[in-house]
């Protein structure tokens, strides 16, 4: 699919259907100089639930299975050409300049913006998390891993970085370039080393880095790969898969890996991901998995309010909802006890309204580190020519929460649903600054709906939805009115709502 | 009543919390002995200081439960801004409020309409704070409509003659903006002080002259 101004075009894939990554993205930027693409490899082709999709400049929309998606509609690449859309007019430019510069000056003054992140890249948070006790080690059986230093950003940044890259126009600069042995590429990020690494007990860079690219030129998500190969390791240590993988062998990892990204061997179990694995070989609970996604690097055992994130993602077991790592381990914007079980729903909730706007924005969530939403209020009111209040900002960010959670209710999910392996409820991890410690969700739960206005079942109260503008939309959807309780809310009084709403 | 009481919620990080921001308030001058007020959110209700609760001291007994829409009897006890904090609550995302009286922001507040920092950790922080007025400063109807107007836009203001309200998503947050802008007005004060015994006082950041239009 092309798309060029106004004029979006479908064009017969011909010879890039098959094609890995690199190479189909190698020939569109050939055939059409100056585009920008995103394409999906083989591995959506074979619409594998966690195929991802891939830019050419190789960042990755990584979770939930959106390169199925487009392979389900055989849809191999979207091609912007050079004298495509035109970036939306300024309305005040001078503003503009003036916020940016502004704003630029925090991402500059901040240690995690100006000195971390671009020196480290994200896996600057393996000794970080590891220190905390909260990278997850062996399929979530330990918090802490013997061989961290081995595969943490310091380590990456000594032996295979090659170059650091940045989205355009970002003055943070998180990306690396890397070589190992005859492949180079892409990455890997803190989730990717850690997926590979920690959680499947490997402590050999080298073999984590080949099975990330394995992944980028297949098109796969790397968390789900690695968890998934986790699971399997110790689903094989309990004898459900014999010949299966043991923890700690990095060989297998990338040989799973690849064989996961052709479809082929024991990569034809894997390729449905850690839940489906565990439930076929009849230990669900192995998965390490919320309403299906797999979970990030980061352990709520050891970072209380980071589950209740993962519990309460509309889209499951993910980090990029709200990633309580900031008032967790970083002091971002201040420290709060990460142990402590009540108190932080409500900022959750802010992160997971603001993160909601940020991704509408197309705004990297890494600026949040130094950034409050009034600075992303002020620039968006430059570009529109009015002022943006902060307030208006997040409560667009609350109603798209609760448009997403609407959705939710009426695909069948219930409260039950908003939980966590049981792992992390009731086997505490046997050493570490988290050991003895496991997640008291209900409670947590309680607060949470309580602090987003939801009823004791996690769903929306009348009063909530008329306060978000959104109470006329049960009545015309009886599927959603039936999850609601069956009870139509009443109609909206004025639209859309402005105002705070909690 | 206790902070926490009827919510299930943390009794004693809460109260720790307000301790802790209390006693710097009041070791700082940010209040006379029973001055100021502090709340956090609980979901549908606010923990809130009591009327009249000594900042540098308080016990259990000093932090109040009570509605965020509507009222119990615990609103018997609430501190005299309690409308003003519920009004603030539910016009934006904060999670937390801390209301003083430090004396050089008052001071300034006198004589301005907006405070606009001239050191460095105010700029980067505030850039710029709003003066309203009220003529009935304490817990009113029309202090109430003023900040819930304003703390959409900005995180601190002050109202005139009687002190700033912060908010923050953490009591610390909020706390933090007044206690920087107290030092920035004191840093203003000072600079004034220089400027008018014949010192120049000189810019040294770029675009600070936008900084009303903040």
């Amino acid at each position: 699919m092309t798309v060029e101004g106004v004029t979006v075009t479908v064009h017969p894939a011909g010879g890039l259907w098959g094609s890995e990554v690199p190479a189909a993205l190698a020939a569109l930027r050939e055939r059409h100089p100056g585009c920008e693409a995103a394409v999906i490899g083989p591995a959506g082709e074979r619409l594998v639930p966690f195929a991802s999709v891939v830019n050419n400049r190789g960042r990755s929309l990584g979770r939930g299975g959106l390169g199925a998606v487009m392979g389900s509609k055989r849809l191999k690449a979207v091609v912007v050409l050079p004298d495509g859309p035109r970036r939306p007019p300024v309305a005040d430019p001078e503003r503009l300049d003036f916020v940016v510069y502004e704003a630029t000056k925090l991402l500059k003054a901040n240690p995690v913006t100006s000195t971390a992140l671009p020196e480290f890249g994200t896996a600057v948070l393996v000794n970080v998390l590891n220190q905390a006790g909260a990278l997850p080690t062996r399929n979530h059986r330990e918090t802490q891993f013997e061989g961290a230093a081995r595969i943490s950003g310091e380590a990456l940044k000594r032996g295979y970085v090659s170059r650091r890259a940045a989205c355009r126009g970002c003055p943070i600069g998180c990306a690396r370039r890397t070589r190992a042995g005859d492949e180079s590429g892409e990455g890997p990020e803190y989730e990717t080393v850690w997926a590979f690494g920690a959680e499947c007990g490997v402590d050999d860079l080298e073999a984590i880095l080949h099975a990330n690219y394995a992944c980028n030129r297949a098109g796969l998500d790397t968390i789900t790969m690695g968890v998934t190969i986790a699971c399997a390791m110790e689903l094989a240590g309990e004898g459900l898969l014999p010949g299966g993988p043991r923890f700690g062998d990095a060989a297998a990892v990338v040989a799973l890996t690849r064989a996961t990204a052709a479809g082929e061997g024991l990569g034809e179990l894997l390729q449905e991901g850690s839940a489906r694995l565990a439930a076929r070989l009849g230990r669900p609970e192995l998965s390490m998995s919320v309403k299906g996604l797999e979970l990030p690097a980061y352990d709520p055992r050891g970072m209380k309010a980071q589950g209740l994130g993962y519990a309460t993602s509309n889209r499951g077991g993910c980090h990029l909802r709200a990633n309580m790592v900031g008032p967790e381990i970083l002091g971002i914007p201040k420290m709060v006890d990460r142990f402590a079980t009540l108190g932080k729903a409500g900022l959750l909730i802010n992160l997971q309204d603001l993160n909601a706007v940020l991704d509408s924005l197309s705004v990297c969530k890494f600026t949040a580190f130094a950034m409050k939403e009034d600075y992303f209020a002020r620039l968006l009111g430059a570009v529109w020519g009015e002022p943006v209040e902060p307030q208006e900002l997040l409560l667009s960010g609350e109603r798209i929460w609760n448009l997403e959670r609407l959705f939710n209710l009426t695909a069948g999910f219930r409260r039950g649903d908003d939980t966590l392996p049981p792992r992390l409820l009731r086997e505490p991890p046997p050493s570490g600054p988290s050991a003895g410690q496991t997640v008291d969700l209900d409670p947590m739960l309680d607060e949470y709906y309580v602090s987003r206005g939801w009823d004791a079942g996690g769903r929306p109260t009348p009063g909530k939805l008329a306060r978000l503008g959104l109470a006329g939309l049960p009545a015309g959807h009886p599927a959603l009115a039936a999850a609601l309780g069956g009870e139509a809310a009443p109609a909206a009084g004025n639209g859309v709502a402005k105002g705070g709403a909690r | 009543m206790s902070a926490g009481g009827g919510t299930g919620g943390p009794d004693s990080a809460i109260l720790e919390q307000f301790r802790r921001v209390g006693r710097d308030l009041f070791l700082a001058g940010a209040v006379s002995s029973h001055g100021g007020n502090l709340s956090v959110r609980l979901g549908d209700r606010i923990a809130i200081t009591r009327r009249g609760a000594m900042l540098a001291h308080l016990e259990p007994r000093d932090v109040v439960v009570t509605g965020l829409e509507e009222n119990d009897a615990n609103v018997l006890l609430a501190s005299t801004e309690v409308n003003v904090h519920r009004a603030v609550y539910r016009a934006t995302a904060a999670q937390a409020i801390v209301h003083a009286h430090p004396p050089y922001t008052i001071a300034r507040s006198l004589v301005c309409d907006e405070i606009v920092p001239v050191d460095s950790e105010g700029s980067y922080l505030l850039h710029k704070v709003p003066v309203v007025h009220a003529e009935l400063t304490a817990g009113s109807a029309e202090v109430a409509a003023l900040l819930e107007r304003w703390l959409r836009e900005y995180d601190v203001v002050v109202l005139r003659g009687h002190g700033p309200f912060a908010i923050g998503h953490l009591l610390e947050e909020a706390y933090q903006l007044v206690s920087v802008l107290e030092a920035t007005c004191r840093i203003l004060h000072l600079a004034d002080a220089l400027r008018a015994a014949g010192h120049e006082v000189r810019e040294y950041r770029k675009g600070s002259d936008r900084y009303t239009e903040w």
